[in-house]
């Protein structure tokens, strides 16, 4: 594996003198053009930096969205830390984050796997994994309260009857200790075969040599994968982790549609309560200090995480 | 290496011509844009008008925009939280819609009374149809003596029943709070749930309190939202104690469905119209949709709910349907307002009325009343009718946080006087 | 890879068959739903259908007017995809491979948008897109999904560039040639497996999208599929079997296009990379 994008190592082991400076010509010489990056820099600046950056005025203004409004200071920002609803929020956005993030990627990766073997049927087994994915998640939940339905005989408790499972039948959204773990659920059978989709591109790049060169060496099934395929797959796991926490952590239509925060606030994340304050409840100022509040909140996880993850990349 | 650049021959082909692509749908998307251009930027003269409405205002508006031709609209519809927060967002940066969603009185991002607070909404006043808003309505369609809204007329809570599953346990619609009991108690012993409750959909949580309160509270004194305002009442020592305290009766008496907080609207729907359950405490403008599941829609009918053990204590809950306003900053608000003017016909109320099954506004001999309603109109007549509470709430946090209580409520998470607190608590916020 | 297909292999393929159908299970109720009219549906929604009635797919092809809403979506579509594909590429080459602190710099920079909440820059937005005259527009809706999904595409793009050596390109160079031939030849063919992810997560985020069509296509002749399907969705009355129809037919473009690349993709994965 190559280079990395951790500031120029190049740069600092380089001693003084020409020899250097040819090297250094020579890095150069073999690096793109700085414009390969600039249309993407243009539209992104303008389609989010600039748009974002000029939105995060409202956080210090007591704005309701549509009248007049007036700057109130770091009001928006005490306000928050005072928020019972926004605090039961942010733990249930954690636990939301660490089931998707876990389940989801785990089972991800086990689809690919077994979608990428030769088996015959495996181009219709990816289209079927991948199929929930295609669906808008607002629909998603809609459908899924059909399969939540509470009454024993319906929906999934229909069928835990069924097959003799009957003690495991629950009120799935209706307990308030049991809905956030449904709506999980639901995000996982959703998005798993999203997950599987990249795990795929990362098998589809590990040479078939490597395999069949570690196969005459004997290699039993698991060392191939543990020494062959997993670490060739260290950018799909980058990846498939980094998304899946961010959205995790910003996770809003599921819960929308499904609970809208309920029973009670039972459900309520970070996302619902900002949506709630900027469009039902008109606190469009207070809504962007927690919108600003998640970002940074998101943004520190994800450098974390980034930094940890290409970490292991690159050794 | 030299092997790579065989592969690349190929690929360059493909690379180019996705490239091309680029091309060719740039200029497809410019010449769509040339067509679609006059229905998005606005402008004088003929041009077509932006309309943005709720799904449930889809049916009336269609048939009705097919018949105006002094303008031209392209009408979207959606679903009313996207609706809120697109036009919310339109409003706030200075381009609505031309005709826009907007609910009645206050107490909601999208109501009348905060919108045209930011002066946001033309003023309607002078349409020869505001003369006509009974007076008790007027507080959902005006602020400050002025009108801002449009709306064909208003919808009941009430008990919409099953009259098979009525009359196979021999009971006729209740008059009184305890013949209401007994009535919910034999439907019981017949093996049947005698109310089904969807609490699982949050509106749906606070159609039993609304269909009580008048009667607990507006029919003892009608002067309670003023003095709420006024901060010389509460909810904690009003009719809303018994409200709720009934609300849980009913629960713990066993007469709803097990698990109501995870039953939707659409599980309360098929539970009365396949008989399974009895009646189900609703707004009027579910209706079509309870007759279309029903096998034979003449089996539903509707009984107002009694909240109180004098029959001629008995109020219920009006409210004015979602409505329409216009834009006061667009640039087509002449020919907006026109379109509502048209609206305003009696003609034209009484068919958007009889299209979402609600009362309308004014009635002449041709009103066509959606006959489960007629039980419905000596209350309206006799001003025995109250607004959806809401409508009245000063922010338009109160409504969730009922919505959220009462769950907690059902869930046993809470208390009355909790719960009571609570939205004692909301309201005064600000 | 020259397994045989063996006992292990079938024993994988039944295993794997099971997990599908229980993975199908909702996409049966949907597709089941979408062939009842609503009394079925009260009377017991997930059993198969009594009698099964094709009217919400006509409902929903005629009243919902999904013709012209297919064009719309296609173009705006496949417009941002090829968009972001040409410019999310190019930039995330430029970044996996300019190793220095600016390199580092923009690249967390693009990680940003995907992390900030689409609220925060909403209404500038759209007053942005309001005065450029683009409101009713299909090219505004591709030049906001290009920027929005910018992030995500180049993100995806520089994972997996970086894994790849650089020597091939690097000989290009030596060999004389450009830059934009030695990525666009050399380059690009390589990356064939991760541009059909970046081509199909894409897409499905766009096709789907439903509330930035409403925001800014609301009330104009350009709306796309989901801002159709859902304006059958009230909070009173609902066409669900319109609505399930509708979803039902949205999804099969997707699915399909979804099948043709994977066998691209696997086949390219057979022929092309051994070279």
């Amino acid at each position: 594996m190559t280079s990395t994008l951790r500031p120029a190592p190049a740069k600092r082991a380089a001693p003084p003198g020409a020899a250097a400076r040819r090297r250094r010509r020579g890095a150069r010489f073999l690096s793109p053009p700085w414009w390969f990056a600039a249309p993407a820099l243009a539209i992104y600046a303008l389609v989010v930096l600039y748009p974002s950056l000029s939105g995060i005025v409202y956080a210090f203004t007591d704005w309701n969205g549509l009248g007049e409004r007036s700057f109130n200071g770091l009001a928006n920002f005490s306000k928050l830390f005072d928020d019972e609803a926004a605090r039961g929020s942010l733990v249930n956005t954690l636990l939301l984050t660490v089931a998707i993030v876990l389940v989801q990627n785990a089972v991800g990766l086990l689809l690919a796997l077994g979608v990428h073997a030769k088996i015959k049927s495996r181009t219709v087994l990816r289209v079927v994994f991948f199929a929930p994915a295609v669906v808008s998640p607002v629909m998603v939940a809609f459908l899924w309260k059909y399969i939540y339905n509470p009454s024993p005989d319906a929906g999934l408790n229909g069928i835990l009857g069924a097959v003799g499972l009957g003690g495991l039948r629950q009120d799935w959204l209706g307990n308030p200790d049991l809905a956030i773990w449904s709506i999980a659920g639901m995000v996982v059978w959703q998005f798993a075969g999203y997950s599987m989709v990249i795990f795929l591109a990362g098998l589809e790049g590990v040479p078939a040599e490597l395999h069949e060169a570690a196969m005459i060496d004997g290699a039993s099934r698991w060392q191939r994968f543990r020494h062959v395929t997993w670490p060739l797959l260290a950018p799909a796991v980058t990846i498939n982790l980094m998304l899946s926490t961010i959205g995790g952590l910003k996770l809003f239509d599921q819960v929308y549609a499904a609970t809208n925060g309920g029973p009670g606030h039972a459900s309520e994340t970070l996302s619902t309560v900002l949506y709630k304050q900027a469009f039902v409840f008109g606190n469009y100022g207070y809504s962007t200090a927690i919108a600003l509040v998640l970002a940074l909140f998101v943004a520190a996880v994800s450098m974390i995480q980034i930094h940890y993850l290409r970490g292991r990349e690159v050794a | 290496m030299t092997s790579s650049y065989g592969t690349a021959a190929l690929s360059r082909r493909g690379f180019l011509g996705l490239t091309g692509g680029v091309a060719a749908m740039g200029a497809l998307a410019a010449c769509g844009g040339t067509s679609g251009g006059s229905s998005g930027g606005g402008g004088g003269g003929g041009a077509t008008l932006r309309l943005v409405a709720v799904a449930d205002q889809q049916k009336p508006l269609e048939l009705l925009l097919k018949e105006y031709t002094k303008s031209k609209f392209s009408a979207s519809y959606a679903p009313t939280d996207q609706v809120q927060t697109s036009v919310r967002t339109q409003l706030g940066a200075g381009n609505a819609p031309d005709v826009h969603v907007v609910f009645p009185g206050d107490g909601s991002a999208m109501s009348m009374a905060q919108i045209a607070q930011a002066g946001l909404l033309a003023d309607l006043s002078d349409q020869a149809w505001t003369k006509r808003i009974p007076p008790g309505l007027k507080p959902a369609f005006q602020k400050d003596g002025k009108t801002f809204l449009y709306s064909a007329g208003s919808s009941v809570i009430g008990a919409i029943y099953n009259k098979k599953v009525f009359q196979e346990a021999g009971v006729e619609p209740p008059t009184t709070w305890s013949e209401f009991l007994d009535v919910c108690e034999k439907i019981k012993k017949k093996g049947k749930v005698p109310i089904a409750l969807g609490a699982q959909t949050q509106w749906v949580t606070q159609l039993i309190t609304y269909a009580l309160v008048p009667s607990t509270v507006y029919a003892k004194n009608p002067k309670f939202d003023e003095q709420m305002r006024a901060g010389s009442a509460s909810f904690a020592n009003s009719g809303w104690k018994d409200a709720f305290d009934m609300y849980l009766e009913l629960q713990k008496r066993g007469y709803f469905n097990d698990n109501p907080n995870g039953t939707t609207l659409e599980q309360q729907t098929s539970m009365v119209a396949t008989g399974k359950a009895a009646m189900a405490i609703q707004v009027s403008a579910v209706l079509p949709d309870f007759r279309k599941a029903a096998s034979n829609a003449d089996d539903l009918d509707m009984f107002p709910v009694p909240g109180a053990d004098d029959a001629n204590q008995v109020w219920v809950p009006a409210g004015v349907v979602v409505g329409l306003g216009v834009s006061a900053r667009g640039k087509n608000v002449d020919e907006a307002k026109a379109f509502l003017e048209f609206l305003g016909q009696q003609q034209n109320m009484n068919r958007w009325a009889e299209a979402v099954a609600c009362v309308p506004l004014t009635r002449d001999s041709a009103s066509k009343i959606d006959p489960v309603l007629k039980s419905f109109l000596p209350f309206i007549d006799a001003n025995k009718a109250v607004p959806f509470m809401d409508q009245n709430w000063p922010n338009a946090e109160i409504q969730p946080a009922h919505f959220a209580v009462v769950q907690e409520l059902l869930g046993g998470r809470t208390t009355v006087a909790k719960a009571l607190a609570k939205l004692d608590e909301t309201y005064r916020k600000k | 890879m020259n397994i045989r297909y063996g006992l292990r292999t079938l024993g994988l393929e039944l295993v794997m068959i099971a997990v599908a159908v229980a993975f199908l299970f909702p996409v049966y109720a949907l597709v089941t739903m979408s062939l009842k009219d609503q009394k079925q549906v009260a009377e017991s929604p997930l059993a198969l259908p009594s009698s099964p009635t094709f009217d919400n797919f006509s409902n929903a092809w005629t009243r919902a007017e999904l013709g012209p809403a297919l064009f719309n979506s296609t173009v705006i579509t496949v417009g941002s995809l090829v968009a972001l594909i040409a410019i999310g590429s190019f930039a995330a080459y430029f970044l996996s491979r300019r190793a220095s602190r600016l390199g580092y710099g923009l690249y967390v920079l693009f990680l940003l948008g995907i992390v900030l909440p689409f609220q925060l820059g909403m209404i500038p937005l759209f007053k942005l897109v309001d005065e450029a005259g683009l409101l009713g527009t299909m090219q505004g809706m591709i030049i906001f999904y290009t920027g929005i999904q910018l992030p995500f595409t180049i993100f995806l793009y520089t994972g997996f560039i970086r894994a790849l050596p650089a020597d091939y390109a690097n000989a290009a160079l030596i060999d004389g040639a450009g830059h934009f031939q030695a990525f666009t030849r050399v380059v690009f063919p390589l990356l064939r497996p991760i541009t059909g992810t970046v081509l199909i997560l894409n897409a499905v985020f766009i096709w789907n999208d439903f509330f930035t069509p409403l925001l800014y296509l609301g009330g104009s002749t350009r709306e796309t599929v989901p801002v159709r399907i859902f304006a059958f969705v009230g909070q009173y009355v609902s066409d669900n079997g319109l609505v399930f129809a509708g979803l039902v037919l949205a999804a099969l473009p997707i699915l399909a296009v979804f099948l043709v690349l994977q066998r691209y993709v696997i086949k390219g994965f057979a022929s092309g990379l051994k070279g």
